[in-house]
């Protein structure tokens, strides 16, 4: 069994000049056998110091990691039973791919036939056969990302611990590899704990998601409820791109008034907004879920909150197009049908679907749960 | 700057350039011109800047009123023992500088680098009382490489050499059960080979031209290093300076030859240890 | 979150004591450093207390005995000890600022030139600086041979002037030996400057091009502030070499004619190792090292105060 819990972990450092600094605040959370979890959020989130400490390379300073059916807290890297692919893909460069590859068997004494059945195999598997006999530097940056993998495979692991492999990469070629790892993650049936920074990465590969923040963790779920149930701001404003827009808007008399427009609100809006009557609440809402007029119509999205607005940038993605224009002093994001007709300055009409609106506690940033 | 002030300047530089290199040269050039001219013992040293007549004869002098030959095989002998302790304990120690944590890594690599500003008189005396009269390792190879086992400059240099590189190789390592000893033979090593030569050859030659410490522990003629014996010698045949000339020729040799052979290393393992603040 | 129990065992929570932890922990990292440091315990902290120590005795190889304050007295009476300061700080602040200009204006120079040219100097400049420092004596020993035929007196004799006493005469010696230091080797420095000369991005220049800047203020504005660390680097090394001068004194004058050249670090050895008197040459050491520490210090102080990194 190959599930990874964590209880209660944190981890802080020490710096005589910036005193104590909490890298992991007390987290906590289950990942399931054969799961594959992904880890995202911004530089120093504390998503690495986590794999690390999963990996054993830094010791918690408090609270329990499990691993299997074993605390592992003060147990050696190598007996974690885990095996890591890092960003850098730490490659020996004085070694062959396959001394790189069977580097670790080795130093666990296992008997050759062994080694060299598992190097064959993880090379068939990942089409690295060819480029045994070569050296590191003679190998393509993507050539050197299955090395790393192969090594990982080899080691047979409880689990598979990503440190953003795929970040040394031009953006089609980690298009590519991110199917191939999806794929791999079937083949092999293995616990994955992967890191990232880039949320779209997270989004396609992740069974769940844990998305942290400046240590904390702030939602573990899956991607599609991360889109549409976002705990608060930081995950709303995360996940998704372009980023949810958020406005100022004051709840009264049943509607949501942001400037420039009065918004209707659902029943079930209305009972979970009672008590912030009369005060100040965020509205978030996704770029994609506002329309222009026409694209309103053929989407069958209704048309009662509406606002019109001078538009003050186009952007045109092919794709898609994306407006954007002035709520009060923000700027809003609206992704429209390529074919839309606008010009700079032109007043248009934005249709915001009511029932996509999130809002959020000013003070708090959590989502109000409707 | 303008096309002419340009060239203005490059003539400048390369006409004062090429005049200090002479400048820079003349000196060598000086000493081996004069080692094959045979001064007799006791007329003023007059020679020319190119021999009407060459003769080895001070050579010969060199050689047979000294121990010379011990002399080179002596400085061989400790230069290179000593740059093979260095090789492997200031690497050792640089590494775990530079890439291992552990409580007290910080001061203590300051309170090593803090005794490169002490001067070499305050500890010499104490250290020759110790050497010679407590450990009793008068006129012995012992006396001459003991304090030089492992320098701290060495350490800086192979810590700032080795935190180049990269730290998730360790973790890797560590990852595929590699003992830390073992990460360091096996891993670190194998990558280090340009600090290590550098390391090497800074080494052997600052030992090889090495003087006041074996000046002060060598008594016999026989235990004496190359510069030592030299030393002696200008003081023994103060007035023959052709065979002077011939035996600085021949302790110079070897390290213009390393020089030549290796210059690339020389010119390198400069900026790897320079501070940069 | 679900939270399970963990079933099966082992790893208790902590299955050492402390104390073998920290060992499992660091052991290793002590284990390499400890040649090193033994090394410093007992041939760097044990030698400086016991200098220490000794600076307030009358030792010789025989005998001790304590006489408090009195070596140091001596010394802040005895002439000589005086004159070798002078002269070390002359020697001092008669070599490391012309030597530094000196380095810096071949770096300069080197540096506008092609990269085939750029190393050719860089080596043959380089080049005495494997040359030891008993073989550099020996020679300028020959080139200031005070008779016509030495190689310093025939140049100057190009010029139409007499031969001159180089170290013979108490006026002349102390500078021989500064012109020895200004013509010697500059190999290393300039390798330094270089490196930095390389590392200072074209950009700047660029951008001050375009505003006009002139050749000068290109210089003083933009190269020479960048070069500070490097400037003070070599300043406080080449200090600290200066405060140490010893075998040339050694080999080309002992000292004379007439104390002229006695360095402070030839006096220490000539207390140690002449005279035998241990406690005076530790005493005597300390003030060097204060000394070196002061000016350090002061160096410091004056070039950090604006360098940014």
């Amino acid at each position: 069994m190959a599930r990874v819990e964590f209880r209660q972990v944190v981890k802080q450092y020490h710096d005589e000049k910036r005193g104590t600094f909490t890298a992991v605040a007390g987290s906590s959370f289950v990942i399931e056998d054969k799961e594959f979890v992904v880890f995202v959020g911004p530089s120093g989130c504390g998503k690495t110091t986590s794999l690390r400490m999963i990996a054993g390379l830094e010791r918690q300073t408090s609270g329990d990691i499990i691993i299997g059916d074993r605390i592992v807290n003060h147990l050696h890297p190598k007996d974690r039973d885990i095996a890591m692919v890092f960003q850098d893909y730490a490659l020996y460069p004085h070694m062959t791919v396959k001394e790189n590859l069977s580097f670790g068997l080795r130093n666990l004494k296992r008997p050759k036939a062994e080694i060299e059945q598992k190097v064959a195999n993880a090379s068939a598997i990942l089409g690295l056969t060819e480029l045994l006999d070569r050296k590191p530097r003679e190998l393509s940056g993507g050539q050197r990302q299955r090395v790393a993998l192969g090594r990982a495979i080899v080691r047979d692991p409880q689990v598979f611990l990503f440190d953003e492999p795929l970040s040394n990469l031009d953006a089609k070629l980690r298009i590519q590899m991110r199917v191939e790892l999806a794929e791999l993650h079937k083949r092999l049936g293995a616990t994955i704990v992967y890191v990232t920074h880039d949320q779209i990465e997270a989004m396609t590969l992740g069974e769940r998601i844990v998305v942290m923040n400046q240590g904390h963790i702030q939602q573990i779920a899956p991607p599609q409820v991360l889109y549409n149930e976002p705990q608060n701001m930081f995950v709303a404003g995360f996940i998704g791109s372009p980023a949810m827009n958020f406005m100022d808007a004051r709840i009264e008399g049943g509607k949501a008034h942001v400037e420039g427009a009065s918004f209707t609100l659902g029943d079930a809006e209305v009972k979970a907004l009672r008590s912030y009557e009369g005060k100040s609440v965020v509205l978030g809402i996704r770029p994609e879920h506002i329309y222009s007029d026409q694209f309103a119509e053929k989407m069958n999205v209704p048309k009662e909150n509406a606002m019109q607005s001078n538009v003050q940038v186009i952007e045109n993605l092919g794709a898609e197009t994306l407006l954007y224009f002035r709520v009060g002093a923000r700027m809003v994001t609206a992704r429209v049908e390529p074919e839309t007709e606008a010009r700079l300055g032109q007043l248009m009409t934005f249709v915001f679907d009511r029932r996509r609106m999130h809002f959020f506690d000013p003070a708090t940033e959590q989502r109000i749960v409707v | 700057m303008s096309k002419q002030a340009k060239l203005t300047l490059l003539a400048i530089a390369a006409a004062v350039l090429m005049l200090w290199v002479v400048i820079t040269i003349v000196p060598l050039y000086w000493m081996v011109i004069g080692s094959f001219q045979d001064s007799k013992a006791s007329a003023s040293f007059n020679p020319q800047m190119w021999p009407k007549v060459w003769s080895i004869a001070p050579y010969e002098r060199f050689f047979t009123k000294t121990n010379a030959l011990r002399w080179l095989f002596n400085s061989l002998f400790v230069s290179a023992v000593i740059t093979v302790t260095n090789l492997f304990f200031a690497t050792l120690a640089g590494y775990a500088f530079a890439k291992l944590k552990f409580p007290g890594r910080n001061s203590i690599f300051w309170v090593l680098l803090s005794t490169m500003m002490i001067p070499a008189q305050v500890t010499l005396i104490p250290l020759y009382v110790l050497v010679i009269n407590v450990f009793n390792l008068a006129d012995t190879y012992t006396a001459i490489i003991l304090p030089s086992v492992v320098t701290v400059g060495n350490i800086f240099l192979m810590k700032q050499y080795m935190s180049t590189l990269p730290t998730s190789l360790i973790h890797a390592a560590r990852i595929d059960a590699c003992s830390e000893f073992g990460i360091f033979r096996k891993i670190i090593l194998p990558m280090s080979k340009p600090g290590l030569a550098v390391l090497a050859i800074f080494t052997f030659v600052a030992n090889w031209n090495d003087f006041f410490w074996p000046l002060l522990v060598t008594r016999s003629d026989s235990m004496r290093t190359i510069q030592v014996g030299l030393a002696s010698f200008r003081f023994a045949e103060s007035t023959d300076y052709g065979a002077i000339m011939a035996g600085a020729t021949i302790g110079a040799l070897p390290m213009i030859i390393l020089f030549f052979a290796l210059q690339r290393y020389f010119l390198q393992g400069i900026t790897i240890g320079a501070v940069k603040g | 979150m679900k939270t399970n129990n963990v079933r099966a065992i082992p790893g208790p929570k902590a299955p050492h004591s402390r104390f073998v932890q920290f060992w499992k922990d660091y052991g290793w990292a002590y284990l390499f450093i400890l040649a090193p440091v033994l090394l410093f315990l007992i041939f760097t902290l044990y030698p400086v207390v016991s200098a220490f120590l000794m600076s307030f005795q009358k030792y010789n190889v025989l005998h001790s005995k304590w006489i408090g304050f009195d070596n140091y007295a001596y010394m802040f009476t005895d002439n000589v000890f005086w004159k070798s300061i002078k002269n070390t700080v002359i020697f001092t602040v008669g070599t490391v600022p012309v030597n530094i200009a000196i380095t810096f204006i071949l770096a300069f120079f080197i540096f506008q030139m092609k990269q085939s040219w750029q190393t050719f100097f860089k080596a043959s400049l380089y080049l005495p600086a494997v040359a030891s420092g008993v073989t550099i004596s020996l020679v300028w020993l020959a080139i200031f041979d005070p008779t016509a035929s030495g190689l310093m007196n025939r140049v100057i004799g190009l010029f139409g002037l007499d031969p001159v006493l180089w170290l013979g005469q108490s006026n002349k010696a102390l500078f021989s030996l500064m012109l020895m230091s200004y013509l010697g080797a500059h190999g290393s420095g300039i390798i330094l400057y270089l490196a930095a000369m390389g590392g200072i991005p074209k950009s700047l220049y660029e951008a001050a091009d375009i505003d006009h800047a002139s050749g000068w203020t290109k210089f003083s504005k933009i190269t020479w502030p960048l070069l500070k660390p490097t400037t003070l680097y070599l300043a406080v090394t080449g200090v600290i070499t200066s405060f140490q001068v010893f075998i040339s004194v050694y080999l080309m004058t002992q000292g004379g004619p007439n104390f002229a050249t006695t360095t402070i670090a030839y006096l220490i050895y000539e207390a140690a190792f002449v005279f035998y008197d241990f406690g005076l040459a530790s005493a005597q050491s300390f003030v060097l090292a204060g000394l070196i520490i002061l000016v350090s210090v002061i160096q410091f102080k004056y070039f950090s105060s604006d360098i940014e990194y």
